[in-house]
């Protein structure tokens, strides 16, 4: 860090030594290299908490199914890996694994793996797996670099190399163990993205070749190239509109487009999107478009005529306009081009997903951004962003229109979802850079026309970072330098704060696995609870290896992942149907639940609680959604009906049907009897507050066959029908 | 009072008051649609004496029909008003509609009966939550008898379900609705007449390359609009419906503008916050790029000093904020030997 706060004022001084070109070009040069080094290191390990504070492992959900197809990859080869047939989730339906993936990020740790190990480093493909996102996310940083110093200097280039390395917005993605396509599909974003900047910059074939080949790694790794693939051709249109057209752009978006689009359709997931998707449609109309741009320059070159040149024009603007309309329009209505999909059409339409689609409504990380979680990511970038913006404005070129694009789409989409904080991050990091690299600039200049000691007073300012910039105010001291070094101060004051910021933000809150808990005891102490994993080993050691299990679809990837059995549904949310059905036995009676599950084959159920720990993000919590997602497919389940008054309750109050559903006893079966808080009555809810309202629960078809130390997982045995006879 | 009455007292009393009934029953009607016509758009106002003068004085069976909207300006609540609105289109249309046919359009009376002012006859229908929607028909006795009301799940504050409810519990039709036009044929005409004249002003622009659009300015306003609607969490507010500010539980005159907790925001703090970002980015592009070219250096100074105490105190301002709604407290990590 203290790297970053030195790096643009001392580049800046080294400049004015004029009369050594040479030797300040090679100081300049060396200080450089060693900042990146140092900041690409402290990417690393910064990233590096959550295995110091628990271990090195696997975190959350989808990574998990990540690590299983990555381990089956390594372990039975690439071929096999395309053509996996997985039984063991989504029974009885399976999935085609190979054909419902992007396996840009398990093939890279895979390539990791095996040049370790040609390389006689001999390490289980786990580290490998926890330590991907580190590994990139220092990749990222050097990206920002060179992004940053071609779209304004090498100081800002410098300066956001620094800012990414330990921005929450993207650590939130990136520390070890979150083995997610994120991990990787950041720096192919902005991989991609750099490169094109630079082929419409240079107008070269190679640089634009370089682009199509990071779309085709972001495409292969992460469902987010639709943002490049609508983005890039809207920065083409802008150009386009404003007069910007050059031979340049057209070598650089017809390379990257055909070609990326070509690479693209080997990954099977994605297939013919490209030319039969509507989402995609933006790019092809943009590519014929520029096409049309080009006929019209050749034939102005050939025609000499303007009047002549006129109507030739207007003829051929309205005939392509209204060809283009009518191949959409008999595209959209044949059926050859689908509409868009509901999470792109939420994007456009915020409220879309609330009111049509439950499953993606449900996800927390799909929830609109309320201005804290900006300020938890962002920190003093958001104060920054204006004045980088305005600075881009000052200096116009294809670059800087480029970013400023990325930025205010990115953050539109990002105040739309939360997630995609991540994907505005590295645009925000840019353009703060921007801001600060300027602005040093531009005060270090001034210090030096005004006087001839500038060092000092830019030095001091980073030394006296931790004072307050009031305190510099207060000092009267002569006015040539004082204006500016109280500004350089405050700079390198929030500067110092962003750090500080960043680095609690990433130890306390982004560096739990969330598959082991912590939490303080009543002495300070940390206690860790590590239910999850004791559930799913036991349902490994102790149940038939055949054996299905039934719960909520988030736990489906870690059951088939560390339990190894079959599960009825799983996070990859591709059948609503099948997930409806899991939702309507959960809020069911009893035996209505169990003729439900007797059709799946159900031999286990699990649920998770929190009541006895206080733990919120349990299946009671979540009990809603399943109710509706259940509601949207059955008519059955209706969600008045588990509410009183339009509130949720689980105490005495409770709806009869929400007392006697099969979630409520499962969750609540014994509970009754336990005393959870020291002066509290028994069946005390301690992650709700209150003393549950059916104590006396009696399970008739099914037993309870496991409850961890915790109680936070259990798992329960579905009978097998009595005898008829 | 019947203890003081005697028996031919009482006969007399109910001859004469049902002649007076019979007889003024019509008038009533008539006193009906002339309050009808002139109230506006239709919505007769019941108050606490014209509920006993229509409604409980009258003996069944009534000439007519009453549809009583139940209202409450006093709640502030811009779904009720907004219903209120719909309603009143309703009593329009079912006017406009059946115009010429009397005897159809002095069955039914819309009318509105306002919490506020009116809690008498508001208590008297014992209605216990708004909006709500009663239809009085010529042989209803008992006021709180719910088989008048507008079901529950049919209230969607929409003029269609207004006219389902009363085609379904009256033989009448009300006719296609008539909804006012967004604008007036006054407005369209002058709007249509400044674009005309405006157009070939504008094509010669445009083809000049002089419009607001070639202004750079223009875009940097706009890409900071843009930037401060996102990251001040309008859509955070606009996809939750949050309102702008909310009143107090305990104290109503207070308003809160500020929700404590993470993951949730009233409008106004998120607008407020955004500015305060975009001021102190503003100002530092400002004072770094613009101001240096200054020539005065005083003025210099003194504007240096004030962008320094304005951007102190916003970010002081945010982060502050920002700590106490999420309750998070950050720290930093020194070497453990220096403490």
């Amino acid at each position: 860090m203290a790297a970053k706060k030195a790096s643009p004022d001392l580049l800046n001084s080294s400049f004015s030594f004029k009369s050594l070109k040479l030797k300040t070009k090679q100081q300049e040069l060396l200080l450089r290299v060693s900042i990146l080094g140092l900041v690409y290191v402290l990417a690393f390990i910064a990233r590096l908490f959550s295995v110091l504070r628990y271990e090195s492992m696997i975190h959350e959900f989808d990574p998990y199914f990540n690590y299983r197809t990555t381990l089956f990859l390594t372990e039975k080869g690439f071929y096999e890996f395309w053509n996996w047939f997985d039984s063991e989730s989504w029974y009885p339906l399976g999935r085609i694994i190979g054909g419902t993936l992007y396996p840009g990020l398990m093939v890279t740790a895979a390539l990791i793996y095996w040049t370790l190990r040609f390389l006689r480093f001999f390490v289980h493909i786990r580290e490998v797996c926890v330590l991907t996102a580190p590994f990139f996310a220092s990749n990222t940083t050097l990206v920002a670099y060179f992004f940053g110093k071609e779209i304004w200097d090498t100081g800002a280039g410098l300066v956001a190399a620094a800012l990414i390395a330990i921005c929450p917005g993207y650590i939130s993605r990136s520390v070890a163990g979150s083995y997610d396509n994120e991990a990787v599909a950041i720096f192919a974003l902005l991989l991609t993205f750099y490169l094109f900047v630079k082929a419409v910059k240079t107008g070269s074939l190679s640089w634009a070749l370089g682009s199509a080949f990071g779309y085709f790694y972001m495409v292969s790794a992460w469902g987010g190239y639709v943002f490049i693939i609508n983005l890039v051709p809207l920065y083409v249109l802008v150009l386009l509109i404003t007069g910007r057209y050059s031979m340049r752009l057209y070598v650089a978006y017809n390379c990257m487009y055909i070609l990326g689009m070509l690479l693209a359709m080997q990954i099977r997931f994605v297939g013919f999107q490209h030319v039969q998707s509507g989402e995609h449609m933006a790019a092809m109309g943009v590519f014929l478009l520029m096409q049309v741009f080009y006929f019209l320059d050749w034939v102005k070159h050939q025609l000499n005529d303007t009047k002549l040149f006129q109507t030739f024009l207007r003829i051929t603007v309205t005939s392509a306009i209204l060809v283009g309309g009518i191949a959409l329009g008999v595209g959209t209505a044949s059926g050859y081009i689908s509409p868009w999909t509901g999470r792109f059409y939420s994007l456009l339409d915020p409220t879309y997903a609330k009111d049509h689609i439950p499953i993606i409504a449900s996800v927390s990380e799909h929830q609109p951004t309320a201005w804290s979680s900006f300020m938890f990511d962002y920190h003093i970038l958001l104060f920054l962003f204006p004045a980088g913006l305005y600075f881009c404005f000052k200096r116009l070129s294809d670059a800087t229109i480029f970013i400023v694009m990325y930025g205010l789409t990115s953050l539109y989409f990002a105040g739309v979802m939360v997630r995609l904080i991540l994907v505005a991050t590295p645009a925000v990091c840019l353009i703060s850079a921007i801001a600060v690299s300027a602005t040093v600039k531009n005060l270090t200049s001034l210090l030096r026309t005004k006087q001839k000691v500038p060092q000092t007073g830019s030095t001091k300012g980073v030394g006296s970072s931790k004072s307050s910039s009031k305190v510099t105010l207060d000092q009267s001291q002569p006015f040539h330098k004082n204006g500016a070094i109280a500004l350089l101060v405050g700079v390198f004051y929030l500067l110092s704060r962003y750090a500080i910021h960043c680095t609690w933000v990433t130890s306390e809150a982004y560096s739990s696995p969330s598959i082991v808990l912590a939490a303080r005891g009543a002495h300070g102490n940390r206690i860790i609870f590590d239910d999850y994993r004791e559930a799913y080993y036991w349902l490994r050691q102790n149940t038939p290896t055949d054996a299905k299990v039934m719960s909520w679809w988030d736990y489906g990837y870690q059951i088939t992942a560390m339990g190894n059995r079959t599960v009825i549904v799983d996070n990859n949310t591709w059948n609503n149907t099948h997930i409806a059905t899991v939702g309507r036995a959960m809020s069911s009676y009893e035996d209505e639940a169990y003729d439900i599950m007797r059709s799946l084959d159900v031999n286990y159920v699990l649920v998770v609680f929190g009541g006895v720990t206080g733990y919120s993000s349990d299946d009671i919590n979540k009990f809603l959604w399943m109710v509706r997602i259940g509601g949207g497919v059955y008519p059955v389940i209706k969600e008045p009906d588990y509410l009183v008054n339009g509130e949720f309750r689980v105490d005495k109050g409770a709806s009869p049907k929400m007392l006697n559903c099969l979630m409520y006893k499962l969750c609540y079966y014994r509970f009754g009897e336990l005393v959870t808080e020291y002066g509290k009555p028994t069946g005390y809810d301690r992650a709700r507050g209150v003393e549950i309202g059916n104590k006396d629960i009696k399970l008739e078809h099914l037993e309870e066959a496991y409850t961890t130390s915790n109680w936070i997982v259990r798992v329960y045995r579905v009978k097998p029908p009595t005898n008829m006879l | 009072m019947a203890d003081h009455t005697t028996l031919p007292h009482r006969f007399f009393l109910s001859i004469s008051l049902l002649s007076i009934l019979t007889v003024s029953q019509p008038d009533l009607t008539k006193e009906l649609v002339s309050l009808r016509s002139s109230s506006e758009s239709g919505v007769i106002r019941l108050s606490d004496d014209t509920v006993s003068k229509f409604i409980t004085s009258v003996s069944t069976p009534r000439p007519y029909s009453l549809i009583i909207f139940f209202n409450s300006v006093e709640l502030n609540s811009n779904p009720l008003q907004e219903f209120r609105r719909e309603f009143a289109f309703v009593s329009a249309s079912f006017i406009a509609n059946n115009n010429n046919r009397s005897d159809v359009a002095n069955k039914v009376f819309f009318c509105e009966i306002d919490e506020s002012s009116d809690s008498e006859a508001f208590g008297l229908f014992g209605i216990q939550f708004l909006p709500q929607i009663c239809l009085v028909d010529p042989l209803m006795e008992n006021l709180q008898d719910k088989t008048g009301r507008m079901e529950e799940e049919d209230v969607d504050g929409t003029a269609e379900s207004v006219v389902e409810f009363i085609e379904s519990r009256t033989n009448l039709t009300v006719g296609p609705l008539h909804r006012p036009p967004l604008l007036s044929k006054t407005q369209i005409s002058v709007i249509v007449a400044l674009i005309a004249i405006s157009t070939p002003f504008l094509i010669k622009k445009v083809l000049k390359g002089e419009t607001v659009l070639h202004n750079s300015r223009v875009w940097l306003f706009c890409t900071v609009l843009v930037y401060f609607f996102s990251v001040s969490g309008t859509m955070h507010n606009i996809i939750k419906g949050m309102p702008m500010f909310v009143r107090d539980h305990q104290d109503s005159n207070k308003l809160v503008f500020f929700y404590k907790g993470e993951n949730f925001q009233l409008g106004a703090e998120g607008l407020s916050v955004g500015l305060l970002y975009n001021v102190v980015g503003l100002l530092l592009a400002y004072v770094t790029n613009a101001l240096v070219r200054v020539r005065s250096v005083s003025g210099q100074r003194v504007f240096m000093m004030l962008a320094m105490v304005v951007s102190l105190l916003a970010v002081k301002k945010v982060v502050y904020l920002n700590s106490w709604k999420t309750g998070y407290e950050i720290q930093t990590y020194w070497p453990s030997s220096w403490h």
